[in-house]
């Protein structure tokens, strides 16, 4: 994908599918590496479906028998020189603390380095097609977190309106943006 | 033109041929997997630099007739298993991506 921030989406999707009630989506800058991480609370996967699904012939799709979200965030991390890493914990073998922890670190400074692009644009749609889970979106340089978004906070102030309507999602749009502008 | 003739008159070299008898229709250039994924027509000959396992599924997923590695590049072992176990034919050329296009020129 041409940026990263399409991967996000895919994997944040994954997690919505894996019946995740919260996935944290977190960005962590330094100069030289980014890090990116997806944790959610879902169903899990048992050790083996963690071992395949980094396999590009492993899919949950029953449509089509190639499945490449995770393959090709792991070649966009490992073409940085960086690394991907996948940890999960099922919900038959862990009752209370399962789900998934995919994360993804790349070389900002690596020419094959893939730009992150429009990252507001991808936590809004996430959000707009799922208004009923919720999510934890920061971004942080160099370990001061810069920008936040939480939809269990929204929850609370917007009561019974939905987290999809057009003008919450175009009011979360500004918000992160104006968040972005305020640090550069 | 299949395949099999393709890859003997353009002296491209056969990593794996498990379906040498397809026709060819077509080329596509492309390294960046997930943009090949979408634009490369099934029957085409995708040329590419790119190495890895996801070279073959995006083949098997674009339905395209041959993956063509360009500049010399070639495939590990276990990937031409996994190429042929999935009914992916896959040939070598020596040349840049562009000199190796022109060999298909009128051909495919």
């Amino acid at each position: 994908m041409k940026e990263l921030s399409l991967n996000i989406l895919d994997v944040a999707e994954n997690s919505v599918k894996a019946g995740a009630t919260l996935t944290q989506i977190s960005i962590d800058e330094t100069d030289e590496l980014l890090t990116l991480k997806i944790i959610d609370d879902g169903c899990g996967m048992s050790e083996e479906t963690v071992r395949a699904v980094t396999d590009p012939f492993y899919t949950t799709r029953t449509t089509r028998k190639v499945g490449l979200g995770v393959p090709l965030l792991k070649l966009a991390a490992e073409q940085t020189g960086g690394s991907f890493n996948i940890t999960s914990k099922s919900a038959e073998q862990y009752e209370k603390e399962h789900g998934t922890v995919v994360s993804a670190s790349f070389y900002k400074n690596h020419l094959d380095f893939t730009p992150l692009g429009d990252v507001v644009s991808s936590v809004t749609t996430l959000i707009q097609g799922h208004p009923d889970t919720d999510f934890l979106f920061t971004h942080s340089f160099s370990g001061e977190e810069r920008v936040r978004l939480d939809t269990r906070q929204l929850r609370e102030v917007l009561g019974d309106v939905s987290l999809s309507e057009y003008d919450v999602i175009k009011w979360i749009e500004e918000y992160l943006k104006e968040q972005y502008e305020q640090f550069g | 033109m299949k395949v099999v003739e393709l890859a003997s008159l353009c002296g491209f070299e056969t990593l794996c041929m498990p379906d040498g008898d397809r026709q060819v229709s077509g080329a596509y250039i492309g390294d960046l997997l997930s943009w090949v994924m979408g634009r490369a027509r099934a029957d085409s000959a995708w040329i590419t630099i790119m190495s890895n396992v996801n070279v073959v599924a995006v083949a098997s997923l674009a339905d395209v007739a041959c993956v063509i590695l360009a500049e010399g590049v070639t495939l590990d072992d276990e990937l031409i298993k996994t190429a042929t176990a999935k009914g992916v034919n896959i040939l070598k050329s020596e040349l840049p991506a562009y000199e190796t296009a022109t060999e298909l020129m009128g051909k495919v």
